[in-house]
């Protein structure tokens, strides 16, 4: 198990170096993410304005801006699984891969997590210096250091996603069309430009079992407000859709596998 | 009329070529679509809470939305080779073009069609469709500011792409100026203050791609019009220029590359 891990541990490690390499590249992602955020401090601010309260469902505007940074961060940091997959199973580079002595889902998620590494420090740093400067402090930094697991629940259930999107390159030409929308549900159902609290009733009860809110809502959201109480149902629904997204990942990749055709050499 | 027959033959190729692979053309044109849509759910859940934000409501976002992805759409389908200038600078790629008796630049824009830009523009329509256009005038309107605001882009594209002639790979920097570009024009301008407003006006002109647009659609002035015209000449005549210039210093990478 040690020595299993090791394996996937120095992946990782080697695309975290070569991620050293391009600081430019690391910089202007940074910059996204304060570019993004401080538009929505502005829009936010009229919002509330306009609304004429001091909280909505619950949040001020410094919670909001948060809630909304912290949301950037997961899904601009994130692994992404299903350009790499997909690019492996077109050009057949993939059959390189599976001759090698590890698992191909796995290898994947060692070289996006090494990817991810400096973008999360990045966008922590950048993202969390423009919304302190235009809010002030986080609210509470009380059960902070549960976000982490969180974080990591939130990119398992989306690497599983991304893969079985990625592998869809096996049945379809192009599989952009899949991720755009994807990522847009995310963005919309996740709550990551409008807090699900925010909703009408029926959608955000709708919304809040499904997996995307797993991504993001629930993460950001006990960020702002860190209770135990809100952190235990979010780790169970984690390892709820974890299992189900898992297991189909898995069931989709031998059948891949299974039917993969290669020819020449 | 040389000009025209060769950027329409082209156009024609291109789609040719796309059409090679209809499955993937049209999964493209619709999922760029059905993304735009599905982004715009933000904004009706949005107004759904505040119904009105500094006088900016469903309605206006719609033919805001409409123009920009329209003009996006449109600059992206029919020059979408803007999007990798800097690549084809950088890599000595330009040899091909610049050894034929056309302008250059536009041989190397037309070149490549980017077929999710079609989807946008077709979903630009659309919302302006949905917004509820009350006259002839007004949809002549909104396609002469879908014409204009892709004016603008495409000027603005070319410019930062332009970089490259100076500074080597400017791809990312590209990448970068053309996601803010796009981020700040599908924003009520009226979220911003003095100083940002500026920056919007002048250096990202994010302003003549979604509000500017948008407020001319929906009512004719003298005004907006004499904006609009003037940013896309002004940000059309800077690219010109800048390219041109770049040219000078433009060195071959005696690549032996096959442009198809």
């Amino acid at each position: 198990m040690r020595k299993t891990l090791a394996k996937y541990w120095a992946i990782c490690r080697t695309q975290l170096v070569h991620s050293l390499s391009y600081p430019a590249d690391l910089c202007s992602r940074s910059l996204t993410i304060a570019l993004f955020l401080w538009i929505f401090a502005h829009l936010w601010e009229a919002a509330y304005q306009s609304a004429g309260q001091e909280r909505i469902a619950g949040l001020s505007p410094r919670d909001t801006l948060w809630y909304l940074m912290i949301a950037e961060v997961i899904v601009l940091s994130r692994p992404r699984l299903s350009g790499a997959i997909a690019e492996g199973v077109k050009e057949g580079s993939i059959a390189y891969l599976l001759n090698r002595p590890y698992n191909f889902l796995l290898y994947q998620v060692g070289v996006g997590l090494g990817d991810s590494a400096l973008r999360l420090a990045g966008n922590v740093l950048a993202g969390g210096a423009i919304t302190w400067y235009l809010v002030g402090p986080p609210p509470d930094l009380g059960h902070w250091a549960l976000v982490v697991p969180a974080l990591a629940g939130a990119w398992a259930i989306d690497c599983c996603i991304g893969a079985m999107i990625g592998l869809l390159a096996f049945v379809a030409e192009e599989v952009s069309a899949f991720e755009w929308i994807y990522s847009k549900l995310t963005l919309i159902l996740g709550g990551l430009l409008v807090p699900l609290d925010f909703f009408p009733v029926w959608l955000r009860d709708m919304a809040a079992h499904l997996p995307f809110a797993y991504i993001v809502y629930g993460p950001a959201r006990a960020f702002v407000d860190p209770d135990l109480g809100r952190f235990l149902p979010l780790f169970a629904g984690q390892v709820c859709w974890l299992a189900a997204l898992g297991g189909l990942l898995w069931l989709g990749y031998r059948r891949s596998v299974a039917h993969l055709n290669i020819n020449g050499g | 009329m040389g000009q025209r027959r060769f950027l329409l033959a082209l156009w024609k190729a291109n789609l040719l070529a796309a059409m090679e692979y209809r499955g993937a053309f049209l999964s493209q044109i619709v999922g760029m679509a059905l993304n735009n849509a599905i982004y715009f759910c933000f904004w009706l859940l949005f107004f759904d809470r505040f119904p009105s934000v500094r006088g900016w409501g469903v309605q206006e976002m719609l033919v805001l939305f409409g123009v920009a992805a329209g003009g996006f759409g449109l600059a992206v389908y029919l020059f979408g080779n803007a999007m990798r200038l800097a690549e084809v600078i950088a890599g000595g790629r330009l040899d091909y073009y610049l050894s034929l008796p056309r302008p250059a630049l536009l041989h190397v824009l037309a070149s490549r069609s980017v077929a999710s830009g079609l989807g946008d523009f077709l979903y630009g329509c659309l919302s302006f469709a949905l917004s509820g256009p009350d006259s002839v005038g007004e949809v002549l309107r909104f396609l002469l500011g879908v014409v204009l605001a892709a004016a603008v882009f495409l000027g603005f594209v070319v410019l930062v792409q332009s970089l490259a002639f100076w500074i080597g790979h400017a791809g990312l920097v590209g990448a970068q100026a053309v996601n803010a570009l796009i981020s700040f024009a599908l924003y009520p301008l009226d979220l911003f203050d003095g100083t940002a407003k500026l920056v919007l006006f002048t250096l990202l002109p994010a302003a003549f791609m979604g509000a500017v647009p948008a407020e001319f659609v929906r009512s004719f002035t003298w005004e907006g019009l004499v904006q609009l015209t003037g940013a896309a000449l002004v940000f059309l005549g800077l690219a010109l220029a800048v390219f041109h210039r770049g040219l000078r210093r433009y060195e071959s990478g005696s690549a032996i590359a096959v442009e198809v």
